[in-house]
């Protein structure tokens, strides 16, 4: 690796997020474009950058509106950000978030922009419903149709069941290449790894007592910014802006948990409702820029950008990814997994997040799948989301990356640690991993 | 030829010739421009009339033509009507009469001319400039954002009288007209293609082309289905309708009592348009052209024409503020204080286009604020159907934040906290840290001084007072305090600002209650005495009513708020002494739950359909009680705010006369059609005034408000006039 002068390190420089609300619930009537152009807008505010000199916006989303195919775009200029600096939009199925941030990075180190603000943003309540492809292929017939008669023949040709709608959010979490949904590869992956639906329902419920933890001792205050939602359809506007997460379940028990079904793989399965993480709505902005930049605007960077990888793997096994792109960032940077002060997985699925932890203990797996003599190592559970993770809070796909890059990076200022890591499984069959490192004035 | 024998010519009119310029365009069409080197926007003044009939002399020899088009300067600049400060200026009927029938006649002739004509028009066409397209055969307009067509005459209590009133009911019918004649609304575009104001939308870049192709008869108008004169069934039987005389009376009479209603008989102007536009029709254009002239030529002669005229002219002036030595714009607005009068100003700030943050301490008022806003915003747009990307827009400027994070990059922040001297200066001491430098920093406090608020600070040039009147988006005043260290830059930014926001600024002397509560002090307070010595608060509000006023005093008080009202009287009274003594009233009624309209209990009960008095007002008199006549009750309270009015006049409060008069009726309301508190005591005679002033205070508790201002008085002697310019 070339060093890098340390002006030149690229550092988040700035960063806030909406609190995840449960699909269908508070941010129901929001738009991508508005909850991201919000939150945006508060990162340039509180910072106090001129929007102008911003070189450029890139916005992660997995499924953006319909109508605002260039979300980006629209979240920029909805930001206050003039409209001579360009926007984009990236995507990287649950790791969109990162990918923002990391081509942001890529544009900083390639001298193309200096200073980059990145969003990562996912309104999952307004996923659409779909008409099947014979109701389409009549619907544009009928658009061509010429003569009465011609449409009235058409017309005769429609059924009732093409009313049916297809789900955008369903089909969205399936793999079109191996046709399984994303909890039955975390089935599989469990399975494989001998885990017990014990042991998923035991990690979910640590999950959401450390996130009832952190948010009772005000952690993501500073992370997050109250939106006062826009009125979602047929319901009278909020009274009240929407500032904590609102999935975490208070006292939630193992006992509750194992009465859930599971979902996929009936009666037997380990994945529930209440160990997966839940459909979300939330939008997160970073500022990437380069240290020396960063102090000159007066700002006091959160986390350098230490090293940033992507892996490939078994579509089918996605679950797995973390390990993979971890690897890579261990072995491009030196470090040991024990030399990581707190570690970011997203919590897909609890038996997901368990078959990782196994995955980096085996020996086999090192082997046969990273090429290593041996294990990277144990994982700590003290180490791994301290705060909880996407089974309380909640995982809005395009925003989640942006947010863990956000709570790892004020995790190093909150427990006065050198590095943290932020790792995430992707659909399709990747993994990705950052290591974040202090960044000192 | 016209010349200022018939018309009145500005003192720099340009050479004959030299406003209108006629156009060849080859194949049988000739193009009018109006294009007066004199001014930006052309007028319809003697110069301009002077030449379009010489355009029009020059079309009549000709026999080559086919069509022509009139048109202006560009496409979004065509004329804005008559000569206001013509109308300002004029006395004579006669000479009035004989301006009108001269451009009459010169409209007649273009009319007449057996050319197609095709007017090809956008940007402002108000008035005048409309009754000249109307005598075209059709009327293209400009598919502009800033076109607005119409007649808003009666606005300035005068009649559309180059033939608004007999051609426009020819074109729409008559219901139509009189909507667009009583409203004096300038439509948009599409509205005026909708009401058959106009035949035909072009965009910018087209519309020469496809007035050219109208004109040459290469182009048709498709006929509307709806409307006037479209060709459904319902268009047909409105046309049928609108030959029939009892419906044209019906129609008329009851424009008659709407209007009656709203102006209690102060206003004769748009009753003088209904009768003209009912009686127009069958009658030759001659004979309607007379009749327009005879009613112009009274009610321009006529002082409420006058004062009206007078009103628009000073709203112009003010807003010219805005574009004094200095005047900087302003991107980005903060707003201390989400109570109702900052989250007024940050909805008003973000609905034109300004970036606006809004702090206070509390998450949840600010909440409340932003909720208000987005229902203002979507109640708006609903209202002008602005479209879905505008609302995003006044939706997403409107930022709001728990402390002073994100105040740095604000041009300029507007203080609306509690009317306390320790907390507004504490709130001033943060902001000028957390405030970039040079950003202006605003206070609209009512009742404390700006020196005072900006003593203790670095950089007092830059704290001026920037006073808005309750409700926020409906007052179209702004008292500009100017503190006597505030930089005179900072001023004319601030006025920039006001004009920027729809408001009218009238910079302001530091003196407690500024201008506009100062005067409306006593008047607050002497109702509040009458109440004491029995009189009725309906009776008394009826009759300020009459008066012209908006509302009555005891209605007023309610809106205002007892405790604010009480509170403005105690600074009043420090302020002023004696003449500003409060009576007891206000602090027998005040009360937790008695506070005026926002508590549902003052003078009067609310919450029913109609404010009805309290049931226990007897009991809360003190004074003897007895009977007063309709002129003591008026003169005690319309005198008393023009007393202090003269009084403010004289210690240079604001600059002018004018400015004055101006303020006090976007202020108070003060009856628009009296032109205000000076203009009212001029009218009755300064010397009948200043004797029955003296009446007045024999016999008054606080004598010292109605003795006659020395500036008055002198006046009265020497037979003068206030100072207006």
């Amino acid at each position: 690796m070339v060093p890098v002068p340390r002006d030149q390190e690229i550092v988040l420089a700035a960063g806030l997020r909406t609190a995840w609300a449960k699909a269908g619930g508070e941010f129901e009537g929001e738009d991508a474009a508005h909850l991201g152009g919000r939150v945006a807008r508060e990162v340039l505010a509180r910072t106090g950058l001129d929007p102008s000199r911003i070189d450029e916006v890139v916005a992660g989303c997995v499924g953006p509106p319909h109508d605002q195919a260039n979300v980006g775009r629209v979240i920029a200029l909805r930001a206050g950000v003039p409209q001579q600096v360009p926007a984009r939009t990236v995507a990287r199925n649950c790791a969109s978030g990162i990918e923002a941030v990391a081509s942001a990075a890529q544009s900083v180190r390639a001298g193309d922009a200096e200073m980059v603000l990145t969003v990562g943003v996912e309104v999952m309540s307004a996923y659409p419903l779909i008409f099947g492809d014979a109701f389409r292929h009549l619907i544009g017939k009928l658009h061509r149709a010429k003569t009465l008669g011609q449409r009235i023949r058409l017309l005769t040709k429609f059924r009732l069941g093409f009313l049916a709608p297809r789900i955008a959010l369903m089909e969205g979490l399936t793999d079109p290449t191996c046709g399984l949904n994303m909890g039955q590869t975390a089935e599989r992956i469990g399975r494989e790894f001998g885990l017990s639906r014990e042991a998923a329902d035991c990690y979910a419920c640590e999950s959401h007592r450390r996130a009832q933890v952190a948010r009772d001792r005000g952690r993501f205050k500073r992370e997050i910014l109250p939106v006062l939602p826009l009125p979602g359809y047929g319901k009278k506007p909020a009274r009240a802006s929407l500032g904590v997460d609102d999935s975490i379940r208070d006292g939630q028990t193992v006992e509750a948990l194992s009465k859930l079904r599971p979902v996929f793989e009936k009666p037997d399965g380990r994945v529930t409702v209440g160990n997966a993480c839940g459909i979300t709505d939330g939008a997160c902005a970073l500022i990437v820029t380069t240290r020396g930049r960063a102090l000159a605007e007066g700002l006091s960077p959160l986390a350098t950008l230490r090293s940033v990888r992507w892996a490939g793997c078994d579509p089918s096994r996605m679950g797995l990814g973390p390990v993979y792109a971890t690897a890579k960032v261990l072995q491009a940077t030196g470090l040991e997994l024990e030399d990581l002060g707190a570690i970011e997985l997203n919590e897909a699925f609890a038996s997901q997040v368990l078959a990782v932890g196994k995955a980096f203990a085996s020996r086999k797996f090192a082997q046969e799948h990273l090429g290593l003599d041996e294990a990277l190592g144990e994982l700590d559970p003290i180490r791994l989301n301290p705060n909880g993770g996407a089974i309380a809070l909640g995982h809005p796909v395009g925003a989640t990356g942006s947010r863990l890059l956000l709570t790892a990076a004020h995790e190093l200022a909150e427990q006065d640690l050198e590095h943290s890591l932020v790792t995430l499984c992707i659909g399709g069959g990747q993994g990705g991993a950052v290591l974040l490192e202090r960044c000192d004035g | 030829m016209i010349d200022d024998t018939l018309i009145p010519f500005p003192p720099d009119a340009p050479e004959a010739g030299s406003c209108v310029r006629l156009e060849e365009l080859g194949e049988g069409l000739a193009k009018i421009v109006l294009e007066p080197p004199h001014r930006s926007l052309a007028v319809l003044d003697g110069p301009l009339l002077r030449d379009f009939s010489m355009a029009v002399d020059a079309l009549e020899r000709r026999s080559d033509l086919k069509g022509v088009i009139l048109t202006g300067r560009s496409p979004t600049s065509f004329a804005a009507g008559a000569d206001i400060d013509a109308i300002a200026n004029l006395t004579d009927q006669g000479q009035i009469r004989k301006l009108v029938t001269t451009v009459h006649a010169v409209f007649a002739r273009f009319a007449a001319l057996p050319l197609r004509k095709v007017a090809a028009v956008g940007g402002p066409v108000p008035g005048g400039a409309f009754e000249l397209t109307l005598c075209c055969d059709l009327i293209v307009l400009t598919n502009a954002k800033e076109t607005r067509i119409g007649l808003p005459e009666t606005q300035l209590g005068i009649v559309p009288g180059f033939g608004g009133c007999h051609r426009l009911p020819a074109r729409v019918g008559l219901p139509t007209a009189l909507q667009a004649i009583l409203t004096g609304r300038l439509f948009p575009a599409k509205q005026a293609l909708k009401l058959g104001l106009v035949d035909r939308l072009a965009q910018v870049e087209d519309l020469e082309r496809i007035a050219s192709e109208l004109a040459l008869g290469q182009q048709r108008i498709r006929r509307p289905r709806r409307g006037f004169r479209g060709t459904s069934w319902s268009s047909r039987l409105q046309r049928v309708l609108d030959a029939v005389g009892p419906f044209r009376s019906f129609v008329a009479s009851k424009a008659r009592k709407s209007v009656l209603q709203k102006t209690r008989g102060h206003y004769p102007a748009p009753l003088s348009a209904i009768d003209l536009a009912k009686t127009s029709r069958g009658r030759s254009a001659t004979e309607a052209a007379d009749r327009e002239a005879d009613a112009t030529a009274v009610l321009v002669a006529g002082r409420v024409a006058k004062n009206l005229v007078s009103i628009f002219l000073g709203s112009e002036a003010a807003k010219k503020l805005g574009r004094q030595e200095g005047a900087e714009d302003v991107g980005r607005i903060g707003v201390i204080g989400a109570g109702v009068m900052g989250a007024g100003i940050a909805s008003l700030g973000a609905g034109r286009g300004v970036d606006v943050r809004l702090s206070d301490l509390d998450q949840s008022v600010l909440d409340q604020a932003e909720l208000r806003h987005r229902k203002e915003t979507l109640k708006r747009a609903k209202k002008r159907r602005t479209e879905t990307s505008e609302v995003d827009r006044a939706i997403d400027r409107f930022e709001t934040g728990v402390g002073l994070g994100g105040f740095a990059g604000c041009d300029l922040v507007v203080e609306a906290v509690a009317e306390r001297l320790e907390v507004k200066r504490a709130v001033f001491s943060e902001l000028a840290e957390a405030c970039r430098e040079g950003a202006i920093l605003a206070t609209n406090t009512s009742s404390l001084s700006v020196d005072a608020i900006a003593s203790k600070l670095p950089d007092p040039g830059r704290i001026v007072g920037l006073h808005f009147f309750n409700p926020v988006a409906k007052m179209p005043l702004v008292e500009v305090v100017r503190g006597s260290r505030t930089r005179p830059e900072v001023v004319a930014t601030v006025c920039r600002l006001a004009v920027r926001l729809g408001k009218t600024p009238v910079p302001v002397a530091d003196v407690p209650g500024f201008l506009v509560n100062r005067v409306l002090g006593p008047y607050l307070d002497e109702a509040a005495r009458l109440f004491d010595e029995g009189a009725d608060i309906q009776r008394v509000d009826r009759l300020m009513l009459e008066f012209g006023m908006p509302m009555g005093p005891f209605a007023l008080l309610d809106e205002v708020g007892l405790d604010v009202a009480a509170h403005a009287g105690r600074s009043m009274f420090e302020g002023y002494g004696e003449r500003m003594q409060t009576s007891l009233v206000l602090g027998r009624l005040l009360a937790p739950e008695r506070m005026g309209r926002k508590t549902g209990l003052g003078f009067f009960k609310h919450g029913g359909s109609k404010p009805v008095p309290a049931s226990d007002l007897n009991g809360l008199r003190e004074l003897p009680s007895r009977s007063h006549d309709d002129d003591e009750i008026v003169d005690r309270l319309v005198l008393a705010l023009c007393a202090e009015a003269v009084r403010a006049l004289d210690e240079s409060v604001v600059e002018t006369a004018d400015q004055l008069d101006l303020a006090v009726i976007l202020g108070t309301g003060f009856a628009p059609f009296r032109g205000g508190p000076l203009r009212y005591l001029e009218r009755r005679g300064l010397s009948s005034v200043v004797s029955r002033l003296k009446f007045l205070a024999e016999s008054s508790a606080t004598p010292g408000r109605f003795l006659p201002p020395k500036a008055m008085v002198g006046l009265a002697e020497s037979g003068g006039r206030f100072e207006r310019v």
